[in-house]
């Protein structure tokens, strides 16, 4: 049973107050560039780079980093660590102030992964985080700065977030494992 | 019925049917575009001191509901309509229009060629007075050039003392400077535990209910007459708190941080304005009524961000501070009465208040 925590109204509220909360915390747009974590995580950035083009007027810079999945609906060898194996990022991150946007916050690894790619391209003035949902669980002293939903779950449950760019919709939902 | 007049300061005058009570009144005569809604219209306290034309030819056939109340005591002068009609279909309906307006000692005048008077009003050049009298004599004409229509309508309407509307939610304090039901029951709705404040409350007033969020209410009259100390206040909240304001509020809003206004020619009041939404760049309906806008080149970039737009004529319909969870909207968010598409601000509201929490 997979129960809709997050429609899509409210994804575009907090899509569009996390982008306000990313003018407010940055005193506007200057330097910052958008990173999105595959899969969901860059359609996110998307999004979030169009609503500051709307509103500013300025196109943000957006990439994106692949992560090997480290998928909390399967089973994972504990000893495995995320690792960065792409990225598509065509500019440079040199003194900029960096976004990092991802669909679901859980153990934080692959955040961390993330941050030392990021981190291997250049040195950043600062990296923040933007999540769409943060599901507790953290295994590093890792915390979102931006952050949609707040929802707190149990291990065994599974978060699953649909984007319309190739879900056809935009939800979260929760199942039960 | 009996035959009364509809006169203007211009010299015109209209003869129609008098309905509701037999009063003779004086107001500013403004043009209500709406299809729907007259209750919640005719209730609102931003017509205090206000004669409602209704451009939607019938009026009165779902009578009066308790569902509808924008306020309970009305203070508008007026209705001005083509046709009243007293058969009311609605269940909830306990009251028809014409006892209610009898009981407010509100006049109405029907059989009024309304399309004809709203195209004038709309070529017109600034605010027009006019009275609903018994007879249009030299005499009326003289009375109603003597009337001087106060400027102190947020003194008049809106609470002189804090009161609460409990819930278990998040504590929202509200100031009134006239405020529409509506925007309580959105609250409610969403479980806040609201206390609402007068307009002259201090930021420290504020403060002290320690609020998760402040909301500054709609209201009728110019921001423009009500002193620079509620724009202190609204200075020092929105540095603190998550801040909603909306209407009258939205107008204060933006002259607190910076903004001007103006005095629009003509009161827009209907839901027939797309407005855009910047930020996502599509289009949504909402209940507008407005007599000032803000000036657009007036906002310092450095401060402000036009979130919303009206692309009939162009007046800003949001702004959001550039530092602080702060906006506002110039068109009534708690879609009463109209479209309710833009009810989910005060889900923005709510969620704004939230992360504040951490």
């Amino acid at each position: 049973m997979a129960k809709v925590v997050v429609d899509a109204m409210a994804m575009q509220r907090a899509l569009t107050r996390i982008t306000y909360e990313i003018i407010e915390r940055n005193k506007g747009v200057d330097d910052l560039v958008i990173l999105g974590i595959k899969t969901r995580g860059v359609y996110l950035a998307r999004r979030i780079a169009s609503r500051l083009q709307q509103l500013e007027n300025v196109t943000v810079p957006v990439g994106d980093l692949d992560i090997t999945p480290y998928r909390d609906d399967i089973e994972h060898d504990a000893q495995t660590e995320p690792e960065v194996t792409g990225a598509n990022i065509d500019f440079s991150v040199e003194g900029k102030k960096v976004i990092l946007v991802d669909d679901v916050l859980y153990t934080g690894r692959t955040i961390r992964a993330a941050m030392s790619a990021v981190m291997d391209l250049g040195r950043p003035k600062s990296i923040n985080l933007a999540v769409l949902v943060d599901r507790g669980h953290r295994e590093l002293p890792i915390r979102a700065d931006f952050v949609g939903k707040n929802i707190p779950s149990s291990q065994r449950e599974r978060i699953r977030v649909s984007v319309s760019e190739i879900d056809d919709r935009d939800a979260v939902e929760i199942q039960q494992a | 019925m009996a035959k009364r007049y509809l006169i203007l300061e211009d010299g015109s005058a209209y003869a129609g049917e008098g309905f509701g009570a037999g009063a003779t009144t004086s107001g500013e005569v403004i043009t209500n575009l709406n299809l729907l809604g007259y209750q919640e219209t005719i209730t609102d306290q931003i017509y205090h001191n206000q004669i409602i034309i209704f451009a939607q030819p019938a009026i009165g056939n779902v009578g009066i509901n308790h569902d509808s109340y924008e306020s309970i005591l009305p203070t508008a002068k007026g209705m001005v309509v083509r046709d009243v009609t007293n058969i009311s279909t609605n269940r909830l309906s306990r009251l028809s229009l014409d006892e209610f307006l009898q009981q407010h000692n509100i006049p109405g005048i029907s059989g009024i060629d309304t399309r004809h008077l709203i195209r004038k009003l709309r070529q017109g050049a600034g605010p027009m007075k006019g009275s609903i009298v018994d007879v249009a004599d030299a005499h009326a004409f003289d009375q109603l050039n003597a009337t001087v229509l106060t400027n102190r309508q947020v003194d008049q309407v809106a609470t002189p003392k804090p009161y609460p509307n409990p819930d278990t939610g998040k504590n929202v304090v509200v100031i009134d400077f006239g405020l529409k039901h509506g925007i309580l029951r959105q609250l409610s709705e969403r479980r806040c535990n609201v206390t609402v404040l007068p307009w002259t409350a201090s930021s420290q007033d504020v403060l002290n209910l320690d609020p998760d969020g402040v909301l500054l209410s709609t209201g009728p009259g110019s921001p423009l007459d009500l002193g620079t100390g509620v724009l202190d206040m609204i200075r020092e909240v929105q540095a603190e708190i998550p801040l909603f304001a909306i209407g009258l509020g939205h107008e204060l809003f933006a002259l607190a941080n910076g903004a001007e206004l103006k005095a629009l020619p003509v009161e827009y009041h209907g839901s027939s304005h797309p407005i855009r939404r910047i930020i996502t760049n599509d289009i949504i309906y909402a209940t507008q009524g407005q007599g000032y806008a803000v000036i657009a080149k007036s906002i310092d970039r450095d401060r402000l961000i036009t979130t919303y737009v009206d692309l009939i004529d162009g007046t800003v319909q949001g702004l959001r501070h550039r530092d602080f969870p702060a906006f506002s909207v110039q068109f009534f968010a708690d879609g009463a009465p109209g479209p309710h598409e833009s009810r989910d601000l005060f889900d923005e509201f709510m969620e704004a208040m939230t992360a504040r929490e951490g």
